[in-house]
């Protein structure tokens, strides 16, 4: 029992140190993001050119062929 | 065609705000009451007492110290008239009615604008003890609550003022002989420019620009006369043999106080045949009609919110209807195209005409030629090739459309 | 040689961040991009705290806004639909940075929750316009659609407090153009140069040019069944409102805001020109009116007002505020145009916690204050952080701004009469029309504010295109001789960076500080420097 209890002790610690170890690993890795501005230089050097270019291409319609049609709306009153 | 006969007389009566007669007028003890916008209804400065003069400033070509004050980036025209208000131009004004219709020529009337405050120093522009400014509040749209709110702000606003600064008589007695004059005009400036209709019109855009301003600037009584004259001469006056234009046009647009752009335009080959711009004549001339036992103030605040074609009005069906009467404009004065003019820096005509350039044309089949232009217009070798390619074009169009007919 | 001195030096940069004067800012910066090269270290405990409670925190929760408004797909649907999202609010967490640069200690983490408030907001309203978008739907026409209503930025959203849970009013240009301005300024000029190319000249107000070329482009969400505009307090909006009437081809209710407010008259049709509009809500969306829903909101709101009266309060009298210019402007004018939302409340909270910790510690939040400055007039979209720059560069401490004094006003609840005429004046008193092109009166009340906050300096506005305020220029300059007051001209074209870049701004106040002041800046680094691609 006891010697069973130690390893269950020993498994626990193991994993505790474990997720300690990826949370530390994990938040080393963000600060690093964070502080080199990595975040801002993918987005300004990576995704913004992409999807620039995405809304540059994009088929847009020709809103002056819109009709504008004089007697679809009333005169209101309340 | 022949020369009008007053036409020299009107021309100068142009050069200055403070003209022969609106002197006259002065002289015989009336009140002279400037505005700027069509929403001051000119009628009730009309009222037996006083006259109004819609302000202009003539050949105001470099605004140098209104520019210190409004900036370089503010319409031309406002700068003009404060540049001529600091000259001592409108000294002979006993009041302002102001209106904020637009946003330019509201700060050059808060400028006039006796301030009685601690926050600025007040500027004393119009050296004349009696003068005062008062401003009016008006409506976006044409709703009944609009007309009522008008007709309250024109009470307080306008009539309250002048009786209570120059003993003015505002009662309906007195409005309706005021209308019964604005009336007269009315008939007169329209029997003039009902002449623009005819197929060889036997009056030019120029010289009707110049009367109904000259019916703008001057004490009404006085220069109804000459409004008579010239109506009975146009009677009988005949057209020149051919032609002296290749395309009629209507010119419509901002502020416009200049006859010569519109002989600029017609230097050009087209003729100015409607004029529907602030200081034209469109809505401006429009009787007004006050029913049976209708109060009179509450038909001239109706009037002036149902004739109006501003683009400052709101609501939905006015936005979208103003197209439509633009059309019926073309096809009343028998136009082959359409000018629309905006004064540089005006933003309600800079957007409106630029709607008006898509949906003319593509809606109701018009020739457009959409400019933009100063108060004004020095360098006029621009618009001259624009005009004259205007022309062309609407030529080029009669001729595609003869073929097809053929 | 190991020097004890500046190892000593190192130690204490490390721990509590280099002080004031020392930090050289600038040097932090990329060139051109205005990326960093590396995040300011602010100290061992600020810099924790920005990256966690700051950094990590708001990342975290907005992915949480997206999913709570709507979900990943829909945000993705409208990420790769319209530009003004892709584009502009992925790099949200660099406006952060860029408004709260230099920042330390309380001063960093009040106007960092105001922050929150303005991105959790944004989140809400882009998420409701995709829901109910039939452009990204198929075409198909939902349920959400019918029931809200499209406005323009500038109706208060307590309009439509009487409809609250049963309709929403989402307005139309506040998230795809305003607030875009002031995270990417990039995406805004695609905007108004598409208007300018259906020929409309470029001199009109860029704002209002910026709204209508959205529709231009056909880049607005067809996500209401009706709208409700006005003449946003001047001409160039008014004519904005027949583009969008034309593209957007909705019924549409017009609720002018008068400039002559201070008339009686004026107020009583103000209030019925509400009125009338919601009958117009009530018939178009068959939902009737609460006068209870209308009630609750507005006292709520009104608790809003009361708080920002004690930070204004704080701010005129102590050095505890901390809330830096830039947070306070964008804040107060979000919050009070959108109208109340629970958001706020939870900000304030906060924001009311940090405050006191100020005061009751007579904390000096902005230690190296040299002038308190007030700006007025309308700020530059795309550099509404200069604030930040100008007391990291200069010690100027924008206290106070005039967008943010515009709805000085609780709104009364004890009769639905006093309630509409105290909605009235608040729906008159919009932004821009109190003060920027209302009454020459009101233009003035700048004097009577710079004593009320303490303020020794005014950083006044000049938007090369505003109308109404170029009209009052000189009176401005005249007045500012005549009381010996020391004013800077800030030329700007609202959210156009072309017109006047960045740089100019800043080189304006240089050369005013430099050659008028006579004083030296604290961090030279800042002084000159090239961010003309930056966000």
């Amino acid at each position: 029992m006891k010697k069973c209890g130690c390893s269950l002790g020993k498994a626990l610690l193991k994993l505790c140190l474990k997720l300690f170890g990826i949370c530390f690993a994990a938040l080393a890795v963000l600060f690093t993001i964070f502080f080199f501005d990595l975040d801002g230089k993918l987005l300004y050097y990576v995704v913004e050119p992409f999807l620039k270019k995405h809304y540059d291409d994009m088929e847009r319609k020709d809103t002056l062929k819109d009709l504008y049609d004089v007697d679809k709306y009333p005169k209101r009153e309340f | 065609m022949k020369d009008l006969k007053h036409l020299i007389f009107f021309e100068d009566l142009l050069q200055e705000a403070n003209n022969e007669l609106v002197r006259k007028g002065k002289e015989e003890g009336l009140r002279a009451i400037g505005y700027t916008c069509y929403f001051m209804p000119e009628v009730l400065l009309d009222l037996p007492g006083c006259f109004s003069v819609r302000l202009r400033a003539p050949r105001c070509t470099s605004p140098d110290i209104a520019t210190y004050y409004l900036s370089s980036r503010v319409c031309h025209y406002a700068r003009s008239l404060m540049e001529r208000a600091l000259e001592g131009g409108y000294n002979f004004l006993d009041a302002q009615m102001a209106t904020e219709t637009c946003t330019a020529t509201c700060r050059f009337q808060e400028h006039l604008q006796q301030k009685h405050l601690d926050t600025v120093q007040d500027m004393q522009i119009i050296q004349n003890p009696d003068f005062f400014v008062s401003f009016c509040d008006v409506p976006f749209k044409n709703t009944e609550i609009s007309y009522e709110h008008f007709r309250k702000q024109l009470r307080a606003h306008v009539l309250d003022e002048l009786t209570a600064h120059f003993g003015i008589d505002t009662s309906d007695e007195a409005i309706l002989k005021a209308v019964e004059q604005h009336n007269e005009v009315c008939r007169l400036i329209n029997e003039i420019g009902d002449y623009r209709k005819l197929d060889n019109p036997t009056i030019t855009g120029y010289e009707f620009a110049v009367i109904q301003l000259c019916s703008l600037t001057c004490p009404k009584h006085l220069i109804l006369p000459y409004l008579r004259e010239t109506a009975e001469e146009l009677k009988t006056r005949e057209p020149d043999d051919k032609k002296q234009f290749r395309c009629k046009a209507v010119l419509c647009g901002s502020e416009n106080d200049d006859p010569d752009f519109i002989k600029l335009i017609e230097s050009c080959g087209a003729l100015v045949v409607c004029d529907r711009y602030c200081y034209g004549a469109v809505e401006s001339r429009v009787p007004i009609e006050i029913k049976e036992g209708q109060d009179p103030l509450d038909a001239i605040a109706r009037h002036y919110l149902l004739t109006s074609n501003c683009p400052r009005f709101m609501p939905q069906d006015e936005m979208r209807g103003r197209k439509k009467r633009l059309a019926e404009l073309c096809k009343e004065y028998h136009a082959d195209g359409l000018i629309v003019a905006s004064n540089k820096f005006c933003e309600y005509w800079s957007y409106e005409r630029v709607i008006d350039t898509v949906v003319m044309r593509r809606d109701y089949g018009i020739p457009v030629c959409s400019i933009e232009k100063e108060y004004i217009n020095a360098a006029s070798g621009q618009l001259r090739t624009r005009f004259q390619a205007f022309v062309e074009s609407v030529e080029l169009k009669q001729i595609k459309e003869d073929k097809v007919d053929v | 040689m190991f020097d004890k001195k500046k190892v000593k030096k190192a130690l204490r940069d490390f721990w509590y961040g280099k002080p004031h004067g020392e930090r050289r800012l600038g040097d932090i910066l990329e060139d051109k991009t205005g990326l960093y090269k590396h995040r300011e270290w602010r100290g061992v405990k600020d810099t924790s705290y920005y990256f966690w409670n700051i950094w990590c925190y708001n990342y975290f929760q907005m992915v949480m806004d997206i999913m709570k408004n709507g979900g990943p797909i829909v945000f993705a649907k409208g990420l790769w639909r319209y530009r003004w999202v892709g584009q502009t609010y992925l790099p949200v967490l660099h406006w952060f940075d860029r408004g709260l640069q230099g920042l330390r200690g309380e001063a960093m983490k009040a106007s960092a929750w105001h922050y929150r408030g303005m991105v959790a907001t944004t989140i809400r309203q882009f998420q409701r316009m995709f829901v109910c978008d039939a452009k990204i739907n198929g075409g198909k026409v939902n349920d959400e659609h019918e029931k809200t209503i499209a406005i323009n930025e500038t109706v208060w959203g307590g309009i439509f407090y009487p409809w609250d849970g049963k309709l929403v009013s989402v307005p139309m240009e506040m998230i795809p153009y305003f607030v875009t301005c002031h995270v990417n300024s990039h995406t805004v000029l695609n905007y108004i140069d598409a208007v300018q190319s259906i020929g409309l000249p470029g001199d009109p107000c860029p704002m209002c040019q910026a709204e209508s070329g959205l529709f231009v482009l056909d880049d607005m969400p067809d996500y209401a069944k009706a709208m409700v505009t006005c003449n946003e307090a001047c001409d160039a909006s008014v004519a904005t409102s027949i583009l969008q009437d034309w593209f957007f081809d909705k019924p549409l209710f017009a609720l002018p805001m008068p400039m002559q407010f201070d008339d009686p008259l004026v107020k009583e049709n103000c209030m019925k020109e509400i009125e009338q509009c919601w009958r117009f809500i009530e018939q178009q969306y068959g939902v009737p009116f609460s006068w209870d829903k209308l009630k609750e909101k507005l006292e709520k709101q009104n608790e809003l007002q009361r708080f920002e009266w004690e930070k204004w309060d704080v701010a005129s009298h102590t050095k505890n505020y901390p809330i830096n210019g830039v947070a306070q402007a964008l804040y107060r004018i979000y919050q009070t145009q959108y109208g109340d939302w629970e958001i706020w409340h939870e900000v304030d909270k906060k924001v009311r916690k940090i405050m006191e910790k100020c005061v009751s510690k007579n904390i000096d939040t902005f230690p190296k204050t040299r002038h308190r400055v007030i700006a007025w007039s309308c700020a530059p979209l795309y550099y509404s952080n200069w604030c930040t720059w100008a007391y990291n560069c200069w010690g100027l401490n924008v206290v106070i701004n005039m967008d943010s004094l515009m709805f000085d006003m609780t709104i009364r609840t004890d009769t639905y009469d006093h309630a509409l005429e105290d909605m009235a004046q608040y729906h008159m008193w919009a932004p821009m029309r109190r003060m920027a092109v209302g009454g020459m009166n009101h233009i003035f009340e700048l004097w009577e504010n710079m004593e009320k906050f303490n303020c020794d300096m005014v950083a006044m506005y000049d938007q090369l295109q505003c109308k109404g305020m170029q009209g009052v220029h000189g009176l401005f300059e005249d007045e500012f001789r005549r009381r010996n007051i020391h004013a800077f001209w800030l030329p700007h074209a609202l959210p156009d960076s072309r017109t006047v870049s960045r740089a100019e701004i800043r080189n304006a106040i240089n050369d005013y500080m430099t050659t008028v002041m006579h004083e030296e800046p604290l961090d030279p680094s800042l002084l000159d420097f090239d961010d003309s691609m930056t966000w």
